[in-house]
């Protein structure tokens, strides 16, 4: 495979300690973090989306069990927008530290895009508190409260193209062209299958959480929780299996549109049999809640099971994942390390032969070398006019060293006019002898 | 720079949109969480000792508005430190990333349990009423979450302070082998750690007598009482952080101490040495006048003395951050790696060879200078080397300061950029056609060619 940049790594060590094991630790941290990290970011999507709904309804209907449902589903948004947030650090951290190259290099391409997931997070934060907290002093003003809810919604669902398109683009490396930007790396077929994929799964695993928490909540003494609960059982039945379905024709679509070396990697290392695995345990959970479909009291063992499963399916599938991305960046790295290694070498050599010929590059008096130290002579010629006038047009002024040290400490433009639209800048710290030596030097030419 | 490619942030340039991001985490988590948390947790202490309701009911409305900034806006500006550092400057996050990688996994786990805390704290403060037994084991849940959210500023602190003084850190230099420990145990992580725990208190006993203010327009005696209690917490801070402030102080480089003045205002201000001091001290004069006014009356005293406390104290926080990034200028490592990313080591064979020409993301026909290439290289140059501090013509713009100079004088001015005159920029890097040629771009810039090459 032919990668038009490679793009060097950083020339210190990873921190493994030089214990190699360590580098299992750092992928399996890395999917086990992302997993707990995505399981967040689903359901928030999910249950953001559907409090809204059901907020609307409630209103529409004038219902006050919908009204108590879409209330109910704004607790786990508050926790999985705080807990996805930061076990989303994990990953960033572990992949900042494996990927260095990679990840550093997309996120510029996607920039200034990438910020948004800062700031557009920090406004779907502060619009999703004020809907929740908000609920009894706006419960008059609904059409108020639905548009704050609208508002973190839409801007929550705006985050994850801006992730999917820096994530796709640094595990493809093999894409990147000049001038690469953003949308260019958003509207490619890989990433837009694969955003696609992803927000299947977010309300699949959204209705995988509904059905749990309603069955907790029919548990629930209170009357309206449990018929609140009831409804999200409902609920989580359907946005279990109408996405999972949509999601075995949307994946392999999303599969086939990687670069063909990683495909191949894919297949050489037996990763298929993974997916047919997540297939297979994903149809065993469809079949369960379609037979219990009518069913609100869905027995606590088929419940747990649907979870388990597709606990199980979802850690098969971030593995294979993670897998895809080390066939796809695995000869690129391998390259940028060797880039940094010969580059040190280099360095090496010319760095230390630099600390040999340890002379300045001026020769001459040495108050023309001070001059040459301090910076001086990049603004003064000794004959000629550069940004300030020669020192040889000083030196007609005939000034007494003190004057000399007194003037660059506190320069005074004034002295002279044609200089003024750039004047010197005070210099504060060159030392008091030096510049003695550098003004008798600067007195001496004539 | 060199192995990455170049995002340009017009006009503003993406330092500041970088240090709007910086300064509102450091306003946030100094005070709605680290001293926040401290503060919170006292006065629920005394809240339980009293068996004041009122008071108890106050502290949780303040914790209310600590809450909703901490985590929508705190948390997340603190993650856009590093994202915006990652866009800036990524040779130096990956960098320190491989140095403190294991710090940062431990702060991340500490993150975790603060997380936890605050919001098992903050969503069950009403299910344990005042003066049933479960009160005394809610408290806990607060001062968990002081001690870990302390904890995350310990360790961010530690990383911040090796950017400043790494002290001996490097055991080989080719290839680069860190000191794990040194670098931890640099030497001022603990001065700066304890200047900014009390600075971090301090400001939040500050920001909970403004909001005291706020919550207590009913209630004078609440007021007067909530006040007295902030306000001493306050008084105590200010000795204790103006002492870690100097020790803090001592750590310093010579030459960061010398770019203090200029630091603290600008470099045509600093030619004035009192104006320096003199902004501080009114910074320092509107908050205590603030703070004392407050507190001597605090049934009395007008919003405008709220205010000027807030503002006093945000304005020194502002400053002091200013400051510190500034002083440590021209590097981000010290004497490790420079503000725009290029390695003190690699200086050398990069005035060999040239500095375009290692450059990942240079298109072939600009890695080596000639005629008819000069100006566009010279643009690739820029970008790499000072689009770090200066824009092309807005902040800092690099068109005004060669504004009156001609393509031969700037040509002399940057071969001495790291010099006595402007001690804080790197020096330019890469062989003397690569020096021309950023001198042709710059002198371009204001030339009859200007329009062409500026797209
Ligand atoms: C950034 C460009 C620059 C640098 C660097 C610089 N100068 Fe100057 N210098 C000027 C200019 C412009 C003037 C014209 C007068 C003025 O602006 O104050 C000047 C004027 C002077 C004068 C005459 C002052 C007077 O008022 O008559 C002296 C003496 C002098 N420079 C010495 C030095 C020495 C010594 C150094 C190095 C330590 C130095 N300069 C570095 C730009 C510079
Ligand atoms: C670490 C930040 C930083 C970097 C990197 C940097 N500069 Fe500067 N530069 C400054 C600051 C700060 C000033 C002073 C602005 C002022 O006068 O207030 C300055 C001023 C200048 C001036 C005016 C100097 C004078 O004598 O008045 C020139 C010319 C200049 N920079 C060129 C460059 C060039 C060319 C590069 C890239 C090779 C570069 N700078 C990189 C921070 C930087």
């Amino acid at each position: 495979m032919d990668f038009k940049f490679i793009p060097g790594d950083i020339p210190l060590p990873l921190p493994t300690g030089g214990l190699e094991f360590l580098h299992y630790i750092f992928h399996g941290l890395l999917v086990v973090s992302w997993v707990v990290h995505i399981l967040f970011i689903n359901v928030l999507l999910g249950a953001s989306l559907a409090s809204v709904y059901f907020n609307k309804r409630g209103a529409r209907e004038n219902n006050p069990i919908l009204d108590r449902v879409a209330y109910l589903l704004t607790t786990p948004v508050t926790i999985s927008e705080n807990m996805g947030a930061l076990w989303g650090v994990a990953p960033l951290l572990l992949i900042s530290v494996l990927y260095t190259p990679l990840f550093y290099s997309a996120s510029l391409m996607n920039s200034p895009q990438w910020l948004h997931i800062i700031y557009g997070n920090i406004v779907a934060f502060l619009c999703s508190y004020l809907y929740k907290y908000s609920w009894n002093t706006l419960r008059e003003n609904k059409g108020l409260h639905i548009t704050i809810g609208t508002m973190s919604v839409l801007l929550f669902y705006t985050l994850p193209p801006v992730f999917m398109a820096t994530v796709q683009l640094y595990i493809t490396p093999s894409t990147w062209n000049h001038g690469q930007n953003f949308w260019d790396a958003l509207f490619r077929a890989d990433t837009l299958f694969r955003l696609a994929h992803f927000y299947l799964a977010s309300f699949a695993v959204s209705g995988v959480f509904m059905l749990l928490y309603g069955y907790f909540k029919r548990k629930s003494s209170d009357a309206t929780d449990q018929a609140a609960g009831a409804i999200l059982i409902r609920t989580g039945k359907a946005w279990f299996i109408v996405p999972t379905v949509l999601n075995f024709f949307i994946g392999p679509l999303a599969l086939f549109h990687f670069p063909n070396y990683g495909l191949e990697a894919f297949f050489n290392h037996g990763y298929h049999w993974g997916i047919l695995l997540t297939v297979l345990l994903a149809l065993y959970a469809i079949h369960i809640l379609v037979k219990e479909f009518k069913n609100d009291d869905i027995p606590p063992t088929k419940v747990w099971k649907v979870v388990i499963i597709m606990v199980v399916a979802i850690v098969t599938m971030a593995s294979i994942r993670h897998g895809m991305r080390v066939a796809l960046v695995s000869p690129v790295m391998a390259a940028s390390v060797a880039k940094s290694e010969a580059f040190q070498k280099e360095a090496k050599e010319a760095y230390e032969a630099a600390k040999q010929s340890h002379l300045p590059s001026t020769t001459g008096p040495r108050g023309r070398i001070l001059a040459e130290q301090h910076g001086c002579l990049g603004c003064h010629g000794e004959r000629e006019r550069v940004i300030g006038p020669s020192y040889a047009e000083i030196a007609k002024r005939a000034y007494t060293p003190e004057k000399i040290l007194a003037l660059v400490r506190q320069p005074v433009p004034s002295n002279w006019p044609e200089y003024a639209q750039a004047p010197m800048p005070p210099m504060a710290t060159v030392p008091e002898a030096e510049l003695r030596e550098i003004a008798n030097w600067i007195n001496g030419i004539k | 720079m060199f192995d990455y490619p170049i995002f340009d942030m017009p006009l503003i340039g993406h330092r500041l949109l970088f240090a709007f991001d910086a300064i509102i985490h450091v306003f946030i988590s100094h005070g709605a969480a680290v001293g926040g948390s401290i503060v919170l947790a006292l006065a629920q202490y005394f809240a339980i000792k009293d068996n004041d309701h009122k008071f108890d009911e106050l502290a949780y409305k303040i914790l209310f508005t600590f809450f909703i900034l901490a985590t929508a806006v705190g948390a997340l500006t603190g993650i856009g430190i590093w994202v915006h550092v990652n866009i800036i400057n990524p040779a130096a996050i990956g960098a320190l990333l491989r140095v403190f990688f294991w710090k940062w996994f431990v702060e991340w786990i500490v993150f975790n349990i603060e997380m936890v805390f605050l919001l098992w704290w903050f969503l069950t403060w009403q299910k344990y009423p005042l003066g049933t037994p479960g009160k005394r084991f809610h408290f806990k849940l607060g001062a968990t979450y002081a001690i870990s959210s302390w904890f995350t500023m310990a360790i961010i602190t530690a990383i911040l302070g090796f950017m400043m003084t790494p002290g001996n850190w490097l055991k080989s230099e080719f290839p680069a082998r860190p000191d794990y420990l040194a670098s931890l145990f640099n030497p001022s992580w603990f001065p700066s750690l304890g200047f900014r725990t009390f600075f971090s208190i301090g400001w939040a006993a500050a920001a909970a007598m403004v909001l005291t203010w706020f919550f207590t327009k009913e209630d004078e005696a609440l007021r007067e009482k909530a006040i007295r209690f902030f306000g001493k917490i306050l008084w105590v801070s200010v000795p204790l952080f103006l002492l870690f402030g100097y020790w803090y102080y001592t750590q310093f480089p010579q030459a960061a101490k010398d770019l203090f003045a200029i630091g603290a205002v600008t470099r045509n201000l600093a030619s004035n040495p009192i104006l320096p001091w003199m902004l501080n001290l009114v910074l320092a004069a509107i908050a205590l006048l603030g703070g004392i006014l407050l507190y001597t009356n605090p049934k009395k005293a007008p919003l405008a003395v709220a205010i000027a406390l807030m503002v006093g104290c945000m304005g020194l926080l502002a400053e002091f951050e200013r400051v510190r990034e500034f002083v440590r200028k021209p590097y981000i490592i010290y004497g490790y790696m420079y503000a725009n990313g290029v390695r003190v080591m690699d200086v050398p064979v990069l005035n060999r060879d040239g500095f375009l020409k290692r450059a990942t993301f240079v298109p072939d026909e600009l890695k080596t200078v000639t005629a008819s290439n000069k100006v566009v290289a010279g643009r690739a140059l820029y970008e790499m080397q000072c689009r770090y501090c200066h824009t092309i013509n807005g902040v800092n713009a690099i068109k005004d300061r060669v504004k009156n100079w001609d393509e031969k004088a700037i040509y002399s001015r940057i071969g001495s950029l790291n010099s006595s005159a402007t001690p804080f920029m790197p020096p330019f890097t890469g062989t003397d056609a690569e020096r021309g040629a950023l001198a042709a771009y710059l002198a371009s810039l204001n030339g009859p060619a200007a329009h062409a090459v500026q797209h």
